[in-house]
C-alpha cells in the first residue's frame, strides 16, 4: 500500500487481547491482535499500533501521520466499576436526603434470604453531606443555598481525601442553579476534584436513578480521565495528531473530553463496540433483526437488532448500580463455557452461575479445576480434540473433564455421556430461556429474528438455542475475532440530551416542546463544532418518553420537528404512543390520559467512511477428517475446515466445523450454506415436521397459525 | 415410564421461565403503583391436583396462601372447568388472604383431557376493592363486609368469552373503576402468556411424561427442605409475639407458637393463640397457613426451589375461633402484615434455640397512612398513599439488618417511589427522608436502622387521613442476646399551634389542617447476638456513619 492512503482505525482494548482494525479510504482494511496490558491498557493499545503498522508495511508513525480518526472502545471504566477501584467521592446533596443511593427505593434482592449482607454504598455515610438549600418542584426556590454549609461540607470533603464529588440536589432538572453554585465553589475550593453535577449527567426526574448515575459517574470519572490522558500522550508522543473518539454506552461515540464529563455513560464502551459489529453485520448480511448472542467464559450477553438498529435502554443496572442514561440493551446471562455444573440434594441439575473462570477453568484446562463445567461437556461428547481445542492455546486434559462429568453421572445415576448431555441440554435451556426474556421485554418474538451467534464458545450451542426458541437462521460471520474493532469503525458520533418535561399530553404541552428541543440541539451542535466534525451533516432524531397517567413504566415514541409544529400534533403524538404501547404489551387504552415524561434528542454525525468487507478467498476444498462424537449415541461425522469453504458450499448435518477461533456443530436437519460474505448461515431444522401427525399440509397450517398468534 | 433425570431438571428451568415471564408482562402492564411500581403481586403455577409446582421471585405471604385458594376453585367448580375459563376469588373465608389481593387462575389442558394439567395463577393487590375506606384498609371494621366486595369462586370467563356485566358490577364496586379494569387485565394477561408457554411445554414433552417430572419436581424440594430440618436440633420450642392492639380495645393480643422439631419434621401448633378480636388483624385460614411457610421459606436456605413439595415437612395446627383461624365474619385487612409477620416471628423465637444460625432479629412493622383531599394546583380530588419511611430490618447470624428494607411479608420486595415524583403529584412537600440513627437494636449484628420522614401538606382544605398497622407499642425483638429496635413514633405536628400529637396505628377521620406536618421516625429492626460481641471495626464504622446505636 502506498503511504498516501489514509486510515481510520478502529481498536477494542478486551481482557485478554487488544483488537486493531485499519481501514483506507477505499475501505481496504488491515487487522491486528496484540495480548492486552490491563495495568495499563494503553501500553497494549500502543504496541497494538505498530503491529497494525507492520501489517501495512508501515513504520508506526508513517500509519499513524495519515491517520485520520482513532475508534477506541475501553473497559477502563467497567473495571474500575466492577472491582472497586473507582475514585473516592464526597456526595453534597440536599438537608434531608443523605441517604438515596443506599435507600435504592427500599428494594432488597434474593427475596428469600433475610441473611444477605447488605451491599455497601458507592459513597458510605459519612461522605454524604447535606447542604442547606431546597428546590420546589416547579423550579421555585423554598429555601436559598446556604453558603456556608456548603463550604463546611467541602472542607470536610478535603479533609477526608475525596478526589471526585457529585452534587445531587433534589429538583435541580428542573432548576440547576444551586447545583451550578455549588459547582463553582468547588471550583474554586477543590480545583483539582473531578466534579460531576446532577443537572448535567442526567436532568431527569427521580431522584435515585439520577444520584445514582451521578455517583457512578464521579466514582469512574477521575479513573477514565487518567487512562485517555495517558492514551492520548502515549499516541501523541507516536506522532499521531488527529482526534481519538471513544465508543459510548449508547452505542454513538464522543470525543475524549465529553467522555470524561460522562463517564458513566462509558461503563459499557466495550460491549457497545461489539453491538455496533452486530449491527454492521446486519447491514452487511440484509438481516435487519436479529438477536446477537455473545457466549464467554463465565456469562454470555445478548443484544437485540431491531430494524438494523440496536434497542436503547434508559435505565440499567450494572453490578448492583443504577445507571440510567441511554445504553445499548446488553443482557448479561450468569451462563457460558465455564459455568459449573451441580445436582442438589432433591437431584436436580443446575449449571451456573458460579462459574470456573479463568482460574483454574474448566477441568478440561487440567489447571486443577475439578468441578464439570459446559466446556467440559463439550469435551466429554466429543466436541473438541487438543488440536482444535482454544485455537491451541490452552492445554487440554480430557480425562480431567471425563472424571469431572462422571462425578455428575455418579449423583444423577446415568451414564457419563448422558449427564454430559444433559448439562449441555440445561445450559441450552437457560440461555434460550434468558433471550427469550430479553426478546420479551421488547415487545419482540424471537422467532422473528434471526440469531447471530459470536464469541468462541456459541458455535456448539446455537443451533439448538435457536431450534428452541423456534429461530430459523442462525448467522455466524467468519472475521469474529476482531468483531468489535470493525464494528466501532461504522459508528456514528452521537450526542444525547434529556430534559424532564413531567406533563400531561395537552396541545399546550406540544406547543412547549419545539423551543426545548432546539436549545438542546444548539447543545449539540456546540459539543459537534468542539470535536472538530462538519455540523451541515448532523442527523437528529427525538423521541418522547410517554406513559398512561397511572403507570411507571415509559415507552419511547418517535417523532420528527416538523410534526411537533403541525396543527394535529397532539393526535399524531398521541395514536402514535397508543399503536407503540399496544405493540409492546398487546393492548391500547385510548381513554386514558397520556403523560409526557421526558423529551430526549439524539443527534449523530457520520465519522467517515466505513470498512468494506474482505470476501473469504477460497481455500484449497480438503477433504474432511472425521470424528466419533455423542449425538444420542456415539457416531461418526465429517469435521468440515470452516475457514476452506468458498462461498454457495453446503453442509448438511450432522457434522462439525471448525475455524481457529470456533467451533460449531450442526445436528441433523441443519443445513449450512457459505455467503457470499464468506460467513456460515445455518438453516435450522426443526422437529416440528414430525410432532404435529397429519403431514405437510398440517406442519404448514400450524405455522400460519403461529405467525398469526 | 421413568423420566430421565435431565429431562426432569429442564423441566424444571422450563417452568421457572414461564413465572419470570408472566411477571414480566405482569410488571410492564398493569395500571396501578402498588402493582407497576411496588410489585405487590405473586405468580404460580399449579398442577392439575392443585399443587404448586413453581413460582417466581414473588412476595413471600402469598406464595403459601396461593394452594388453599387453589383447592376452593377447584372444589367448587369440580368437573364444570373448562378450555378458556378464567376464574377469579379474593374472600379469605375462600381460600383468599384479604380482600385486596385478587387471584385470578386460568386452566390449562393437554390434548383432549377432560382435566387441567396445569393452571397460571396470578395474585395481585388491588389499590382498592371497595368497602366504606379509601384504599380498603378500614381499621373501623368489626365484620368483613365494611372491608370491601367479597369475591366467592366465580368465572369471569366461561369458555373464553368473558361475563362483561359481572366485570362491570365488580368495577363499580370499588373507587377506581378504570384502574381495577387495566390491573384485572393486566393480570388475565399474564397468566394468559403463561398458558401460551405451558402449552408448548405439552407439545414438546406430552402430559405424561409432565406429570412424571412434577413427581420428581414437588419430591426434589420436599427432599432438600428436609434435608436441611433434619441438621436442625430436635425438640418442643415455643415463641411469642405480641400485637399493639385490634383498634377496639384488645390490648397486647398474643400470637403464640409451639414449634416441635423431629427429624425433618416441623409441627407449628398456634392453638394458644388469643382468641379472635373485634378489629382488622384477624387472619384467615390461609393466610395463616402462609405465614407458615413464609417462615419456614426463610429460614431455609433461599435456593430450594419454593413449591408444594418444600410445604410438605410442615404440619401446622390451629384452633378455630382464635386470632389465625376467626370464625366468619371477622375483618382480616391488615392479617398479610400483621399478624403474618407476627406468627412467623413467634415461630423465629421459638426455634432461637434449634436453628440459631438461621432465625433474625424482629422486622419493623407497617405502619400506612393514606391522606385524601383536594390538590389545589388541578382542583382535583386525590387519594396518596404512604410507602415512604420504611422501618429496618433484623439482623442474623451472617450479616447487619437492611436499612429501610420494609416488612417481614414482602422481605424488601416492595419499592418506594420517587419524592420529586410525588412532590410534583401531589400537595405534599417532604422535608427529610433518611435513614434514623438510634432506632435499631444493638447486637453482635445490629438491627437495620428505621427511617425518618417529615411532610408538610400544601393543601388549602383540610385533609382527611386513615391509619392502618401496628408497632408502635410493640418493638422489632432482638434474638439470640440481641436487643430490641425502637416502636415505631408517628406524629401529627399542627402548624397552628405547633402542638405535637401521637398518630394511632389503627384509626379513620384523622383531620389535618393545610400547612400541617407528619413526622415520623420508623422502627429499627432487632438486633441478633450479644452486643458485647460485636466486632470493633463495626463499632467504628457505626460511630463514623453518624449511627448510635440503642
Amino acid at each position: 500500500m502506498s503511504t498516501h492512503n489514509t486510515y481510520k482505525i478502529g481498536i477494542d482494548v478486551g481482557g485478554t487481547f487488544t483488537d486493531l482494525v485499519a481501514v483506507d479510504q477505499r475501505g481496504r482494511t488491515a487487522k491486528a491482535k496484540v495480548s492486552s496490558t490491563p495495568e495499563d491498557q494503553s501500553i497494549g493499545l500502543v504496541d497494538g499500533l505498530g503491529a497494525l503498522a507492520a501489517e501495512l508495511g508501515l513504520a508506526p508513525d508513517q500509519l499513524l501521520a495519515h491517520t485520520r480518526l482513532i475508534i477506541h472502545g475501553t473497559t477502563a471504566a467497567t473495571n474500575a466499576l466492577l472491582e472497586g477501584k473507582g475514585a473516592k467521592v464526597g456526595l453534597l446533596t440536599t438537608e434531608g436526603f443523605r441517604d438515596v443511593i443506599e435507600q435504592r427505593e427500599g428494594y432488597k434482592p434474593d427475596r428469600y434470604n433475610l441473611r444477605l449482607r447488605p451491599p455497601p454504598a458507592l459513597v458510605p455515610r459519612h461522605l454524604r453531606l447535606p447542604v442547606r438549600e431546597r428546590m420546589r418542584f416547579d423550579g421555585s426556590i423554598e429555601q436559598p443555598l446556604n453558603e456556608d454549609s456548603v463550604l463546611q461540607a467541602i472542607e470536610q470533603l478535603k479533609r477526608a481525601g475525596c478526589s471526585a464529588v457529585a452534587v445531587c440536589l433534589l429538583h435541580s432538572y428542573r432548576n440547576p442553579a444551586h447545583e451550578r453554585r455549588v459547582s463553582e465553589l468547588l471550583a474554586e475550593q477543590m480545583p483539582e476534584a473531578y466534579v460531576s453535577l446532577s443537572s448535567r449527567v442526567l436532568p431527569m426526574i427521580k431522584e435515585y436513578e439520577r444520584f445514582s448515575t451521578t455517583v457512578v459517574n464521579a466514582y469512574v470519572g477521575p479513573v477514565l480521565a487518567n487512562y485517555l490522558g495517558r492514551l492520548r500522550s502515549r499516541v501523541q508522543a507516536a506522532g499521531y495528531e488527529g482526534e481519538i473518539l471513544i465508543m459510548h454506552s449508547h452505542g454513538g461515540l464522543g470525543t475524549i473530553e465529553a467522555s470524561i464529563g460522562l463517564a458513566a455513560g462509558c461503563v459499557l464502551s466495550g460491549p457497545a463496540g461489539g453491538v455496533s459489529g452486530c449491527i454492521m453485520a446486519s447491514h452487511l448480511a440484509g438481516i435487519p433483526d436479529l438477536i446477537a448472542f455473545d457466549m464467554g467464559g463465565t456469562s454470555s450477553d445478548i443484544a437485540l437488532i431491531v430494524d438494523g438498529k440496536a434497542r436503547i435502554s434508559n435505565d440499567r443496572d450494572i453490578s448492583g448500580l443504577k445507571i440510567a442514561l441511554p445504553t445499548i440493551d446488553i443482557h448479561t446471562i450468569g451462563s457460558g463455557g465455564g459455568s459449573i455444573a451441580r445436582v442438589n440434594d432433591g437431584g436436580i441439575l443446575s449449571v451456573g452461575p458460579e462459574s470456573a473462570g479463568a482460574q483454574p477453568g474448566p477441568a478440561c484446562y487440567g489447571r486443577g479445576g475439578n468441578r464439570a463445567t459446559t466446556t467440559d461437556a463439550n469435551v466429554v461428547l466429543g466436541y473438541f480434540d487438543a488440536a482444535s481445542f482454544m485455537g491451541g492455546r490452552v492445554a487440554f486434559d480430557r480425562a480431567a473433564a471425563e472424571k469431572a462429568i462422571a462425578e455428575i453421572a455418579g449423583r444423577m445415576k446415568c451414564t457419563r455421556e448422558a449427564a454430559a448431555e444433559g448439562v449441555v441440554r440445561v445450559i441450552n435451556t437457560q440461555m434460550a430461556e434468558g433471550i427469550r426474556i430479553v426478546a420479551v421485554r421488547a415487545g419482540r418474538d424471537p422467532r422473528n429474528h434471526a440469531l447471530l451467534s459470536f464469541g468462541g464458545a456459541a458455535g456448539l450451542h446455537v443451533a439448538d438455542i435457536a431450534r428452541s426458541l423456534r429461530i430459523r437462521t442462525v448467522l455466524v460471520p467468519r472475521s469474529a475475532a476482531v468483531f468489535s474493532a470493525w464494528g466501532m469503525l461504522s459508528t456514528d458520533l452521537k450526542y444525547e440530551r434529556i430534559r424532564t418535561v413531567a406533563e400531561d399530553l395537552s396541545p399546550g404541552t406540544v406547543e412547549s416542546l419545539p423551543p426545548l428541543i432546539s436549545a438542546m440541539r444548539q447543545e449539540c451542535i456546540v459539543e459537534a463544532l468542539a470535536s472538530g466534525l462538519a455540523p451541515e451533516q448532523l442527523a437528529a432524531s427525538i423521541t418522547l418518553d410517554m406513559r398512561y397517567g397511572e403507570q411507571i413504566f415509559e415507552i419511547d415514541v418517535g417523532i420528527e420537528n416538523d410534526e411537533l409544529t403541525a396543527p394535529e400534533a397532539t393526535r399524531i403524538l398521541a395514536e402514535r404512543f397508543h399503536v407503540r404501547h399496544a405493540e409492546l404489551y398487546g393492548y391500547a387504552s385510548r381513554a386514558q390520559r397520556i403523560v409526557v415524561a421526558n423529551v430526549r434528542l439524539s443527534v449523530t454525525t457520520p465519522s467517515g467512511i466505513r470498512p468494506g468487507i474482505d470476501i473469504a478467498t477460497a481455500h484449497e476444498m480438503r477433504d474432511a477428517d472425521t470424528r466419533r462424537i455423542y449425538l444420542d449415541g456415539w457416531t461418526d461425522v465429517p469435521v468440515v475446515d470452516f475457514e476452506s469453504l468458498s462461498p454457495g458450499a453446503r453442509v448438511t448435518g450432522p457434522c462439525l466445523l471448525r475455524s481457529r477461533t470456533t467451533s460449531i456443530i450442526l445436528k441433523q436437519g441443519d443445513v449450512g450454506e457459505i455467503d457470499a460474505l464468506g460467513w456460515l448461515r445455518i438453516e435450522v431444522g426443526m422437529p416440528g415436521a414430525h410432532r404435529y401427525a397429519g403431514g405437510e399440509a398440517d406442519s404448514r397450517s400450524i405455522e400460519l397459525v403461529e405467525a398469526n398468534g | 415410564m421413568p423420566i430421565d433425570p435431565i429431562t426432569i431438571s429442564i423441566i424444571q428451568h422450563r417452568l421457572y421461565y414461564v413465572n419470570a415471564e408472566m411477571s414480566e408482562a405482569m410488571l410492564r402492564t398493569a395500571y396501578s403503583q402498588i402493582l407497576n411500581s411496588s410489585r405487590d403481586f405473586s405468580i404460580g403455577i399449579f398442577d392439575g391436583e392443585g399443587r404448586l409446582i413453581s413460582q417466581a421471585d414473588n412476595l413471600p405471604v402469598h406464595v403459601g396462601g396461593l394452594p388453599f385458594a387453589m383447592a376452593e376453585v377447584r372444589r367448587r367448580f369440580a368437573a364444570r372447568i373448562e378450555r378458556g375459563d378464567v376464574f377469579l376469588v379474593n374472600d379469605p373465608y375462600y381460600g383468599g388472604s384479604h380482600l385486596p389481593d385478587i387471584t385470578c387462575f386460568v386452566p390449562i389442558f393437554a390434548g383432549l383431557e377432560t382435566e387441567p394439567i396445569f393452571w397460571a395463577v396470578n395474585r395481585s393487590h388491588s389499590s382498592d376493592i371497595g368497602g366504606s375506606a379509601a384504599g380498603s384498609y378500614n381499621p373501623d371494621a368489626t365484620e368483613i363486609w365494611q372491608e370491601g366486595i367479597r369475591i366467592t369462586p366465580l368465572k369471569l370467563y366461561r369458555a373464553g368469552c368473558r361475563d362483561d356485566d359481572l366485570l362491570h358490577m365488580l368495577a363499580t364496586n370499588v373507587r377506581h373503576f378504570d384502574d381495577f379494569i387495566g390491573d384485572l387485565n393486566a393480570m388475565i394477561g399474564s397468566i394468559h402468556v403463561g398458558a401460551k408457554r405451558l402449552a408448548e411445554l405439552i407439545d414438546e414433552y406430552g402430559a405424561d411424561e409432565l406429570r412424571g417430572a412434577i413427581e420428581h419436581i414437588l419430591d426434589a424440594s420436599e427432599h432438600q427442605t428436609r434435608a436441611d430440618i433434619s441438621t436442625w436440633k430436635d425438640g418442643v420450642y415455643s415463641g411469642q409475639c405480641l400485637l399493639d392492639d385490634d383498634g377496639h380495645g384488645a390490648v397486647n393480643i398474643a400470637i403464640r407458637a409451639q414449634v416441635t422439631v423431629s427429624g425433618s419434621d416441623i409441627h407449628v401448633d398456634l392453638s394458644g393463640t388469643d382468641p379472635q378480636v373485634s378489629g382488622i388483624v384477624n387472619s384467615s385460614y390461609a393466610n395463616t397457613m402462609s405465614a407458615v411457610h413464609m417462615a419456614i421459606a426463610y429460614l431455609t436456605p433461599s435456593g430450594i426451589a419454593k413449591n408444594s413439595g418444600s410445604f410438605r415437612p410442615v404440619k401446622v395446627t390451629t384452633k378455630q375461633g382464635t386470632l389465625v383461624h376467626p370464625f366468619a365474619p371477622a375483618p382480616v385487612t391488615l392479617s398479610t402484615n400483621h399478624p403474618a409477620q407476627e406468627i412467623a416471628e413467634a415461630i423465629f423465637r421459638a426455634l432461637e434455640g434449634s436453628c440459631p444460625d438461621r432465625v433474625v432479629g424482629g422486622w419493623g412493622r407497617r405502619f400506612r397512612i393514606a391522606l385524601q383531599g383536594k390538590d389545589p394546583r388541578t382542583s382535583r380530588n386525590f387519594i396518596w398513599h404512604l410507602f415512604h419511611g420504611r422501618p429496618g430490618g433484623g439482623g442474623s447470624a451472617t450479616a447487619d439488618g437492611w436499612h429501610g428494607a420494609g416488612e417481614l411479608s414482602s422481605g424488601g420486595g416492595l419499592k418506594f417511589s420517587s419524592i420529586e415524583v410525588a412532590e410534583a403529584r401531589f400537595p405534599l412537600f417532604f422535608a427529610e427522608h433518611e435513614f434514623a440513627p438510634g432506632t435499631a437494636g444493638a447486637g453482635k449484628h445490629r438491627g437495620g436502622f428505621g427511617s425518618s420522614v417529615r411532610i408538610r401538606l400544601e393543601t388549602d382544605a383540610p385533609v382527611s387521613g386513615v391509619t392502618a398497622g401496628d408497632g408502635a407499642v410493640h418493638a422489632p425483638h432482638g434474638i439470640a442476646g440481641g436487643r430490641s429496635g425502637t416502636p415505631h413514633r408517628y406524629h401529627h405536628v399542627k402548624a397552628a399551634d405547633g402542638m405535637s400529637t401521637v398518630l394511632p396505628t389503627k384509626a379513620t377521620r384523622l383531620k389535618f389542617a393545610p400547612g400541617d406536618w407528619l413526622h415520623i421516625v420508623s422502627s429499627g429492626g432487632g438486633g441478633y447476638g450479644p452486643p458485647t460481641a460485636r466486632g470493633k471495626a463495626d463499632r467504628l464504622k457505626d460511630v463514623e456513619e453518624g449511627f448510635a446505636v440503642g
